[in-house]
Order: C-alpha cells, then structure tokens, then sequence
C-alpha cells in the first residue's frame, strides 16, 4: 500500500517537473504571404532556437483576405492566437477584440516587457493608441512608390538617373514615353478596384483634400479636389492616353512596355525576376504634399480567454520585442520598412541590394510623415467598397467622374448614418 | 467527297477540342517558361529556353508533396464516407416506407444549392468548440453531410425493378439484406460513378477547406494553390506550374476509370433497362 | 442472384437476428428511418444545425463581446432597403440565366458530336479527355486563368480577338460583359462533366430506334427534337440539377475575375453574403441574407420539382 502510494508520489513529481519544464506555447497567426512569410519565418526560427526549453512559437501564415474576420471569430469562439497582425487602419475596428497592452488584465505589459516607445518611427506608433488605451506594436511601414523603366527613359531622352518629382516634369516625361510607342504611366499597380481608389486618394489627398470630416459623419470628398483628382485619374486612362482602363501595371511593367508605375515595395521580387532595368523613387509630388499611399502592419495580442496567466502575455511580449528588435529582417526579405528605428540603421540591411535599389527611399518617405494611412471607421471596408465601386466605373469610361463622386458620397453618407 | 464524310468529322472533333484546350496547353507552356517571357506583350507561345524552375520550387519552397497527401487523404474519406452513409440514407428514401419520408427528403434537397456562404460562420464556431479545425475530419465531415449522394443514389434505387426486391423478401431476406444482396451488386457502376464525382468535388473544395484549414501543413491543394497567389501580384509561372501537377492525378484517375465512369451516369440518368 | 448461397448462421445470432427481423417487420417505419438516421445526423449536425442557427442570429444585432441585442426583423428591413442586395439578387438569377443554358447546351453539342462521330471512329478518347480536362481544374486557377486570358494586353484570347476585331470589348472591365464573361469562364470549367452525362444517356438509346426513324427518312433535327432529346429526359434533369447548384454557388470565379465589378455589375449573392459576413462582419445582416438567399432557393427547388415534373421522377 505504502509502496502504491510512493511510487504514485514519485509519478506525480515527475509529472509537475515534466509540466514546469515544458516551454510556453506562444501561437503566431499572421496574414503574411510569399516572401513576407519567408522573412517572419526566419525571425521566428531565430527565437526558437535561442528559446529553446522555454517558449515555442508556433507560426501560422497567410490567408490576407479572410484574416480578420478569422481573428475575431477565434477570439469569439474562446481559442484566440496569442500574437497576431493588425494594419493601423483597422484598430478602430479590431480594439473589442484585442488586448490593450498598457492596461491588461496581468498589468501594463508595455513596462513589465521593458518596450520603449521612443525607439518606434513616431507616426506608427501613435496610430497604435485609442482612448488612451495602447493596443499596437509597430513592424513596419508599406506603401507605393514610383517605379521606371532606364532604359525607355534612356531611349526617349529623359535622364534615367533623375526621375521627375513634380507635375510639369511628370507629365513631360509621359508624353515623350508616350510618343515613343509605350504605355507611359500606371497610376495603380494592377488597376483591381481598390488600387484605383488609393490612386485616387494619393492624388486627392495630395491637394490637402479629406475623405471624411472629423468624426466621420459625412463624406467631404465630393467637391472641387475630389473631382479634380478623379479627372486626373479617368484622363490617365482615356484622354492623356497614358494607358487604357483595365490594363494590368504590374504586367505591363514587367514586360518592359511601360515607363512608370506606381506600386508597393512587394513589387520588388517580381522587379528583380523580370529583368527590366529599373529604378525606384519617392511619389512625385503632383499637387501639393507629396503624399504617397501607405499602411503599416502592427503587432498586437488579440483578447485572450479570461484567466490566461501571465506568463503566457509575458512569453507574448518576449516574442514580439524579439521581432522588433529583429526587424531589419523582415525589411530585408520582405521589403517593409521596420518601424523600429535601429532596424533601419542595421549594417547589413544598409548595404543590401533591396536597400539601395529602393527602400532607402521609402524609408525616406515614412520618415518625412508622407505615407499616409488609409481611413479607420468600424465600416472602413463597407465605405471602401462603395468608393471604389464608383471609381472603377468613372476609370473605365461607364459614368462620369461627376457622377461616380455624387454617387459614392451618397452611398458613404447613408452607411454612416446607420441607413 | 468521300473523303470529306470520311475524315471531316475527325477535323471538327478535334478542332474543337483544340480549341477548348487552348487555356490548359497555355497553362502548360507557362508553367515551363522563363518568367522573362511569361510576361511578354504581346502574348508568346515559344519560349526562349524550357524550364522547371517553377516546378522544382514548388517542392523545394513549399510544402507541395505534401499538400498533394492531404487531398489525397480528404478527397479518400469523403468519397469513402459518403458511400458509406448515403447508400443506406438512399436506399430508405427510394425502398422503404416511413412516416414523413419524402418531406424530410424534399427538406434535404433544399440545401443542396445552399452556399458555403450561409453556414460557414456557425459552422466555425462549432468545429472551434471540438476541436475540429485544421484537421482532416474537419473538412470532411461537412462534405460528407452534402445531400448531392443521397440525392443521386435515391435516383438510382428507384428505378430497380421490384420484382428483384420482392422475390429476396419472399427468399426471407431481411431490409439489409435486401440492400446488400440485390441493390448492390446492381449499383456498383453508380457507386463509382458518384464516387469519382464526390472525389473530384473534395479534391477541388474551395471555400470551406480556405476557413477550416489554416496550418500551411494542413491545407489541401486548392487552399494551396492559393497561399502561391499571393496578396498583392501573381506568380503566374509558380501557381501554373502547381495547377498543372496538382490536374494530373486526377486526370490520370479519368482516363483510367473512363467507362466505368460513362456506365455509371447511364445508370444514373436513366435507369436500369430489363 | 445467390440470395442463399451464404453459409449457415450460429444459432444464438440466428434466433436474435430473426427477433430483430420480426421487430422491423413489425415496424417497418423505424427500420426505414434507422436507415437513414447515419446520414440524417451528419446533415443535422454540421448542415441544418448552422443553418437554424443563422436564423436565430439574424434576429440579433449581433457583437457577443459588447452583448447582442435583440432587434427582430431589423436586419432584413435593412437589407430590403439595399439597394445592392437587390442587385445582388438579380445578378444571381443573370448569371444563372446565362450560364446554365450555355453549360448544359455545350456539354449536349459535345456530347452529341462525340456520340454521333465517335461511336464507329477511333482515336476519340483523346477528344473526350481533352473537353472534361477542365472539370478537373480547382475554381481559383479556372478564374486566374481566365482573367489572365482575358486581360487586356498580355491576354491571349483579348490579344486574339481585338487584332481581328479593333473594337471589341475589354470583357471584364465593361459592366454589360463582366457577367457573360465569367459565365463563359464556368461553361468551360464544368460543360465537359455534363458532355459525360449525356454520352452516357445516349448510349442507352436502341440502335433500332435510328434505323426505323432512318427508313422513314427522317431529317437530322427531327431526329434530335422528336427521338434523342425526349429519351434523353433523364439525363437533361439529373444535369439541370448538378448545374442549378454549380450556378448558384457562383463564388471564388466573380471573386477572382472581377471583385463583383466593374462597379457592383457582377457581385451576386454569394460574394455579398461573404463580404457582409467577412470584411464587414456585420454577422446578423449576413445571417438576414442568407435565409433569404435559403428562402428564394427553397422556391426554386419547389418550382422545379412542379414544373419538370422532377416529382415523377422522385416517386
């Protein structure tokens, strides 16, 4: 009897020593893909391995379209990651269902994981605040710059080292690539309907234009900036003949028929592969302020299961202060701009072909503040769709740009007003 | 003359099959090309150089063999599963008799053409609350629970003479038997036809595999195919290159299994004669 | 048949086997239903379940964070009052309209030719395997393979068309196109499946069907209206279904091609749901439409059983 008793102590022991050993799962859900993918792997495969014995991340990737509405049911449904991804513009809509880091229910993480705010690019890191509440760690900064094509510039007699900055420039530029026989610019990528709605909002926004008032009660974006930017936008297409709608810039570019393209820093694997002689520079500054379109992908810890212990929100902030510190990596092979600012002074990242080709100057741009976020409304999505749906019909020729404004003011207005 | 009514009709059948093939010998071509010239304007046929770049990424980047498994593994315990619970579901809608049989049938056929759309957001909530996401049972099962076999088999039952039915029941044979001795043996073209046609939907399941599968080990071809998307452009020679491996297996199973296949939809559509 | 030609049964099991016979004999309703019952609870748990469900989550304001309120039948008020799931609704019945003659018309003109030419010819297995290759093909490489082909510069089939005609139409960026556009896309996907059905219900046709119709000299399209189609009735509804499903789960082709564009021309209703559902998570105003999407198809289902007589085919 005695001995039962015994050995069963001794199992038990060796139970609780097993238990106390075995490290912390941490699970990792991200909306990354392809060579993004590739790079947070890498940073997470590092933390592994110096973690060893003590936290485990498990990386779950991809999945970009679907990824929020994932997040929220797994928090709904009580078996939430315990790190994810949240773009700036989505906090608004997301923060029910995140952790807010200065007032979890463990205590303020950001101090007890020692994160020091100062270290983050300032306009990333403020997006992560809301009602005083602080929700988001910053990765990175993303956007669209300017891409051409040396060797068309070299053939039309524009310099290929000296890429037009402003709007006379820009449009001389165009007509020369224009006569020569090419497509001379693409205002959006691949021309999907979300790409001409940012297009749109890189040109408005650079006359100082705003899509929504203070509050977002009301569209304010149907007046004389708005409808000349459109016009801007539709004319690209039709009347400058500098492409025609629904022609596919990423394509076009890697084909070697087009001059200029505006595009994100993901374009640059496929810059690389197509062989075209490219170069790379900040958004011409058309109208004012040369904004460009951008975003920026943060770090939060989604709502977890009432009594999580703190050791798992501890290992949390472990991984994700691993990450920051990392990030010139992910700069590196995933081509965004860490926002933690010693990344972007990394020896190693400084002298990569990614760096000098292009992300210096994307950098540039999110230091001087010119990328700018995309709105953030519980129904950002909802007044996107309406807008772009109009645009796209303006940019292929169905209606008039007039029309299009009237129409997504009138749609945006009746979503915010909850009709 | 002669000539022409001869071998006419050879020049129009395979004319057109040229033509409807047009898309899937490009996608071949792609798959094997440069991407240098998979990105030409105008469009171009005749690469510069063959290539299995993108195939022998494929593997070694992703995790594509097995991708390759897991369909095998779900598309197998679909089909498997199907049969197994649609024969007799089907076989009490066509031969038995029970109160409030053929409304609860009517009731099934309803959510035949019921989209993903609908359920799938109780449905996560549930396979969260067993556990059942990112496995293969997850998947599966509300596959499994479409009533497109049910509906197919029943067609099928019906049309079995009764005398056969009647003559086992005097034989002494009970309702089960009745199933296993006399309506299988007739069926089995049906049960490899349907069976072909559940294996090639699970094989190609879109939607729900995208929401209950998340784990890059776990997900199925379709999925699969998908992560190569990509969020913002397309890797045409990669995800080309995986459309077309990813078509073969299941080709292969066509040319194979043919007849059986064309007997089984005559069973199917039309009964059995005699 | 060997109805007998089993071996005989151990006593015990026998006697409990002829208790049990004599139970469902008895009652033969229960035996029917057991029967039944394996697949019947698989299709209650993960099909009618959520489905129940969604109806119950359409009557509430749903946010189980914050608490879901109780609002009745605001949610479809809401929707009825949308303009874009009306036409959401229409584009469906569009595409429907337009894609399953086109499936069920291409896969008979197939199946015809192969029929007709192939049955006394060799070398044919190469032309049917080569018009069912698509059907084997999952819905997004269908989509990015068309929207590929169709893309204005580098599209092989645009490249084509617009140099033998300048002024065709750039498919998918016109409204009136997008929709005839991807509905050619799922004809080509799924026609050669229905091509296989239709052989194999003219295989069954007698061969002295076509000689007598032949001495009475019958014309080829005679032949088809008066002869082939009516024998092929069977074949035509087993396909009418599996086609009337495919048409109105249209989701990942609209989702690929167009996004529902150009504008709203070519969202229908399965992208809608899952845009209210998924990128606004508006989950009541989700679950709203898809009872109604259950309800509009529940009329169908009825309308096609009285008026193709599927009923007769049922019983």
């Amino acid at each position: 009897m005695r001995k039962a008793f015994l050995s069963l102590l001794a199992v038990m022991l060796l139970l609780g020593v097993w238990a106390a050993a075995a490290p912390i799962k941490i699970t990792f859900n991200t909306l990354f893909h392809e060579a993004d993918a590739k790079a947070m792997e890498k940073i997470i495969q590092m933390f592994n391995e110096e973690y060893k014995g003590k936290i485990e991340v498990e990386l779950i990737q991809g999945r970009w379209a679907q990824y929020y509405a994932e997040l929220r049911l797994s928090v709904l449904a009580g078996t939430p990651p315990q790190i994810g991804i949240c773009h700036t513009n989505k906090l608004v809509e997301m923060a029910d269902y995140l952790t807010p880091l200065n007032a979890s229910p463990v205590g303020n993480l950001l101090e007890m994981a020692g994160i020091d705010p100062t270290k983050y690019v300032e306009a990333a890191w403020a997006a992560g605040e809301l009602d005083g509440r602080h929700y988001l760690i910053p990765l990175d900064t993303h956007g669209w710059g300017l891409w051409y094509n040396k060797d068309i510039f070299a053939e039309v007699g524009l310099d290929p080292d000296n890429p037009p900055r402003t709007l006379a420039e820009f449009i001389d530029a165009c007509e020369r690539i224009k006569a020569a026989g090419y497509y001379a610019f693409h205002p959006a990528e691949d021309a999907l309907p979300r790409k001409l709605r940012r297009a749109w909002y890189v040109f408005f926004w650079q006359m100082g234009g705003q899509l929504f008032d203070e509050g977002y009660t009301r569209a304010t974006f149907n007046n004389p900036k708005g409808l000349l930017a459109l016009q801007f936008l539709v004319d690209i297409f039709n009347d400058f003949g500098w492409n025609e709608p629904g022609s596919n810039g990423y394509n076009q570019f890697a084909a070697g028929k087009l001059g200029m393209l505006v595009a994100g820093n993901w374009f640059y694997g496929t810059a690389v592969k197509s062989g075209v002689n490219w170069g790379y520079a900040p958004m011409p500054n058309f109208f004012g302020v040369p904004y460009t379109w951008g975003n920026s992908h943060q770090i939060v810890i989604p709502l977890q299961p009432k009594g999580t212990p703190k050791e798992v929100y501890l290992a949390a902030m472990e991984v994700i202060k691993f990450i920051s510190e990392h990030s010139h990596i992910w700069t590196m092979y995933g081509g965004h701009i860490a926002a933690y600012k010693p990344a972007a002074e990394n020896p190693e990242l400084m002298a990569s072909e990614y760096w000098t080709r292009s992300g210096k100057w994307l950098n540039e741009m999110a230091q001087k503040g010119l990328v700018h976020y995309p709105i953030n409304h519980p129904k950002g999505s909802e007044l996107e769709h309406a807008i772009q749906a109009q645009i796209e019909l303006a940019v292929n020729g169905v209606i008039s740009p007039q029309e299009a404004l009237a129409k997504a003011e009138e749609e945006c207005n009746k979503i915010l007003q909850g009709g | 003359m002669r000539w022409i009514k001869r071998y006419g009709p050879y020049l129009v059948l395979y004319g057109v099959a040229f033509l409807w093939i047009i898309p899937i010998l490009w996608m071949a071509d792609t798959a094997f090309k440069p991407t240098r010239d998979i990105f030409s304007i105008p469009p171009k046929w005749i690469p510069s150089h063959f290539t299995t770049e993108h195939v022998q990424r494929l593997f070694a980047e992703w995790p594509f063999a097995r991708w390759l498994l897991n369909s095998l593994i779900v598309a197998g315990s679909v089909t498997l599963g199907s049969l197994l619970v649609s024969v007799p579901a089907a076989f009490s809608f066509s031969r038995l008799r029970w109160k409030g049989r053929d409304a609860v049938f009517m009731f099934l056929l309803v959510f035949m053409l019921l989209p993903w759309q609908v359920n799938v957001i109780p449905l996560f909530f549930m396979m969260t609350k067993f556990r059942f996401l990112n496995t293969y049972q997850g998947v599966a099962l509300p596959i499994i629970a479409m009533p497109i076999g049910v509906f197919l088999l029943r067609q099928f039952f019906i049309n079995i003479p009764r005398d056969l039915e009647d003559a086992a029941r005097i034989d002494g044979c009970s309702s089960l038997g009745v199933l296993l001795r006399v309506i299988l043996p007739l069926s089995r073209p049906v049960l490899a036809a349907f069976g072909v046609y559940i294996f090639n939907y699970a094989w190609n399941e879109f939607f729900w595999s995208m929401i209950c599968l998340r784990k890059p080990q776990m997900v199925t071809l379709p999925v699969g195919l998908k992560i190569l998307q990509g969020a913002f452009e397309i890797d045409y020679g990669l995800i080309l290159a995986g459309a077309f491996m990813a078509s073969l297996p299941s080709l292969a199973v066509f040319l194979l299994l043919r007849r059986q296949i064309i007997r089984g939809f005559t069973l199917a559509g039309s009964g059995v004669k005699g | 048949m060997g109805l007998k030609g089993r071996g005989a049964i151990p006593a015990p099991f026998s006697k409990m086997r002829k208790r049990i016979g004599r139970f469902f004999y008895r009652h033969p309703g229960i035996e029917g239903f057991l029967f039944a019952l394996p697949y019947i609870s698989l299709w209650a748990a993960f099909l009618a379940w959520p489905v129940v469900y969604g109806i119950y989550i359409s009557l509430f304001d749903w946010d189980p964070l914050r608490g879901s309120k109780f609002v009745g039948f605001a949610n479809y008020v809401e929707l009825f009052r949308e303009p874009r799931f009306w036409n959401a609704v229409i584009n469906t019945f569009k595409f429907a309209g337009m894609a399953i003659p086109l499936i069920l018309g291409l896969g008979l003109i197939f199946a015809l030719m192969v029929w007709g030419w192939g049955r006394t010819r060799r070398g044919i297995v190469a032309v049917q395997a080569s018009l069912f290759f698509p059907y084997l093909l999952t819905v997004s490489i269908v989509a990015i393979v068309w929207k590929w082909l169709l893309e204005r510069d580098m599209g092989l089939f645009q490249h084509y068309l617009s140099s033998l005609f300048p002024s065709a139409p750039v498919f998918l960026t016109e409204p009136a196109w997008a929709l005839p556009a991807i509905a050619v896309a799922t004809a080509w996907w799924l026609a050669g499946y229905r091509m296989l059905v239709f052989q194999a219900g003219l295989e069954e046709i007698p061969v002295e069907l076509f000689e007598s119709a032949e001495i009475d000299g019958a014309l080829p399209h005679h032949k088809l209206v008066h002869l082939i189609l009516p024998l092929l009735k069977p074949s035509l509804l087993f396909a009418l279904v599996l086609t009337t499903i495919s048409a109105f789960r249209t989701f990942g082709q609209v989702l690929i091609m167009t996004e529902g564009g150009p504008g709203w021309a070519s969202e229908v209703l399965a992208l809608y749901l899952y845009r209210v559902g998924f990128d606004y998570f508006d989950i009541g105003k989700a679950a709203a439409s898809g009872v109604v999407l259950l309800f509009l198809i529940l009329v169908i289902t009825l309308l096609g059983v009285k008026l193709l007589g599927l009923k007769s085919e049922l019983q």
